[in-house]
């Protein structure tokens, strides 16, 4: 998954010398946290509403007056992510800086932004249910082919992958999460332990006849 | 009296040998009827119209569903849910899945046309198909196909599943539909297909707000699960004043069923479907429509479907099973039959974490209530 498929195209964008005042009332109006703040074409800063708030709170040393420029109170210069980065780069950078967007910049060129919520939803959506399915959790052993003989013994039984995610459990192996369509889950649970499936979920039923 | 809709097509649903969703489940409630000499007036109903499945499904979908019923499986069918372990192609499936849907539609025209207050169609219920999807065993939506019918026939309607799983084509079918209010009582999607019928899905447009679930923890059992479905469907029904229920009994929450993980006993199903009963009296003057459900325990759900026919009609629930039917379905069965309808006291070992689970389902309960109540001022 790529920023580009997560992004937001064309973001709202603000000049240095608006003023704070007018930054706050786009970021209501547009329901936003975040601004690029845009001078002759480049990206110079980033201003959120935290920025915002803080710099006019009452309980700061010096208030700034809400006509003052954003320059007197945006981040800058500015991190900024690839369309073609890999979502996992984006949540690596906004983690390690605590910062909670990335300007996206084609060359110099701004074409878009995302957010710590864009990644929430990308979350979602690796996780989620999107179509009718059964939450399935498999320990494999970390070698080659495993994976393969897990979705292999699925494809034979005719029972369709709507998701999947695999990632390291201790030293030598791996665990995969999947979304499978089949109702018939305890059914599938047997079979993959009669073929020496190690199967985590779901759990087992501690009452059968 | 209710009205009992039946059709011996209906056995021709039958997608395998080893597939669960299996016909010998009613055919097994018919035996009993008659073993416990009650005079069974099943009604026929016909099959429904291509033009009928269309009012829910979309065209496309019924076209392919039909074409790979008569033998001509087209690259599409993959598409559209076929061919797969639940749903495989098997040539006539799509002529039975209609005979069922006409059923349950019967019921509701019956309903519509003020023929009849209480109606029990002994079939149907294939409440996973979709606009344009088949899945979980269901090709066509027969629940759906009826509740239109009802709407077009200007009824509002509570549709109330107490499958074990969700009944999320039903949901989805009527997401946006401001006369269409769907309760749903299954286990939590966490654990068993088909992983939605969560509280924050609450219907879309006019529909937000009339769209209800709830999600109960495995091993669940009858006291917790009666009090989620009264904590709900009073104040839902008190808001929605529906003019008909129409009812999913689904009989996979059983303790015995193969395929999920709660833990009512027969008892509870009565309780439950006495409950329902009495929402029937109260809202809409006792206009419901019952169909038929999962179910996969040969040992649990016709005992639980006779049960339910009774309750329907008024009889006792007598405690004893007849030899000639323990003996014929014990030979077919190929291990000994109940002999009682109800299931024997204390049936399951105590549930160590019961404390947990009610509160947990307790705590679902609230969380939904909490996030409808701004739809319902």
């Amino acid at each position: 998954m790529l920023v580009r498929e997560i992004m937001h195209a064309d973001p709202v964008t603000i000049g240095p010398e608006t003023s704070l005042e007018a930054a706050y009332a786009l970021m209501l109006e547009r329901h936003i946290r975040h601004l690029p703040v845009v001078d002759a074409g480049r990206v110079v800063g980033v201003v959120t509403d935290r920025d915002l708030r803080l710099a006019t709170s009452r309980l700061a040393e010096q208030p700034f007056p809400a006509g003052t420029g954003v320059s007197e109170v945006m981040s800058g210069p500015v991190q900024t992510a690839h369309p073609l980065d890999p979502i996992e780069s984006a949540a690596r950078v906004m983690r390690e800086l605590k910062i909670g967007c990335l300007p996206v910049l084609d060359g110099t060129r701004l074409v878009g932004i995302v957010t710590g919520v864009d990644i929430l939803d990308a979350l979602l959506k690796l996780t989620g249910v999107e179509r009718p399915s059964g939450r399935l959790e498999v320990r494999l052993p970390d070698q080659p082919g495993e994976l393969a003989r897990l979705t292999r013994f699925l494809a034979d039984l005719k029972i369709n992958i709507h998701s999947i995610l695999s990632y390291p459990d201790g030293e030598h192996r791996g665990r995969t999460v999947l979304r499978v369509a089949t109702i018939d889950m305890r059914t599938l649970v047997e079979r993959l332990g009669d073929a020496g499936f190690e199967v985590l979920w779901p759990p087992v039923k501690p009452c059968r006849e | 009296m209710p009205r009992v809709i039946y059709h011996p097509a209906y056995g021709g649903y039958d997608l395998g040998p080893e597939h669960p969703f299996s016909p010998g489940r009613v055919a097994m409630v018919l035996d009993l009827l008659a073993e416990l000499g009650i005079a069974t007036r099943l009604e026929a109903p016909a099959p429904a119209t291509v033009a009928e499945l269309l009012s829910v499904h979309d065209e496309e979908f019924v076209r392919v569903v039909e074409a790979a019923s008569a033998g001509e499986v087209g690259a599409a069918a993959a598409d559209f849910g076929l061919g797969t372990a639940d749903n495989p192609i098997v040539p006539g499936m799509a002529d039975a899945a209609r005979w069922l849907v006409g059923g349950t539609l019967h019921g509701a025209r019956l309903i519509a046309a003020g023929g009849a207050d209480l109606v029990l169609q002994l079939g149907g219920g294939l409440h996973h198909a979709r606009r344009r999807l088949a899945s979980g065993f269901c090709l066509y939506n027969d629940l759906a196909v009826a509740i239109r019918h009802l709407v077009d026939a200007r009824m509002r309607v509570a549709y109330i599943d107490i499958d074990v799983h969700h009944g999320d084509g039903v949901q989805e079918i009527f997401y946006a539909d401001e006369d269409v209010l769907t309760l749903s009582l299954h286990e939590s999607g966490e654990y068993l297909f088909p992983g939605s019928g969560w509280p924050h899905e609450l219907g879309q447009g006019m529909g937000r707000g009339l769209k209800l679930n709830v999600p109960l923890e495995p091993f669940t059992e009858g006291a917790s699960y009666l009090d989620a479905l009264e904590k709900v469907a009073g104040p839902a029904l008190d808001f929605f004043r529906p003019d008909v229920l129409v009812v999913q009994s689904g009989a996979d929450t059983h303790h015995l069923d193969p395929l999920a993980d709660l833990m009512l006993t027969s008892r509870d199903f009565e309780r439950v479907i006495r409950a329902i009963m009495g929402l029937a009296e109260r809202y809409t003057r006792g206009r419901a429509l019952f169909t038929l459900g999962g179910g996969y325990s040969p040992r649990a759900t016709p005992r639980l479907w006779t049960i339910l026919y009774l309750v329907l009609h008024g009889l006792p629930v007598p405690p004893a099973l007849p030899p000639a039917w323990v003996e014929r379905w014990g030979s077919v069965l190929g291990e000994p039959a109940p002999d009682t309808l109800h299931d024997p006291n204390d049936p399951y070992p105590a549930i160590p974490r019961r404390p947990e689970i009610t509160s947990q389902n307790r705590g679902m309960v609230d969380r939904l209530l909490d996030g409808v109540a701004r739809y319902w001022l």
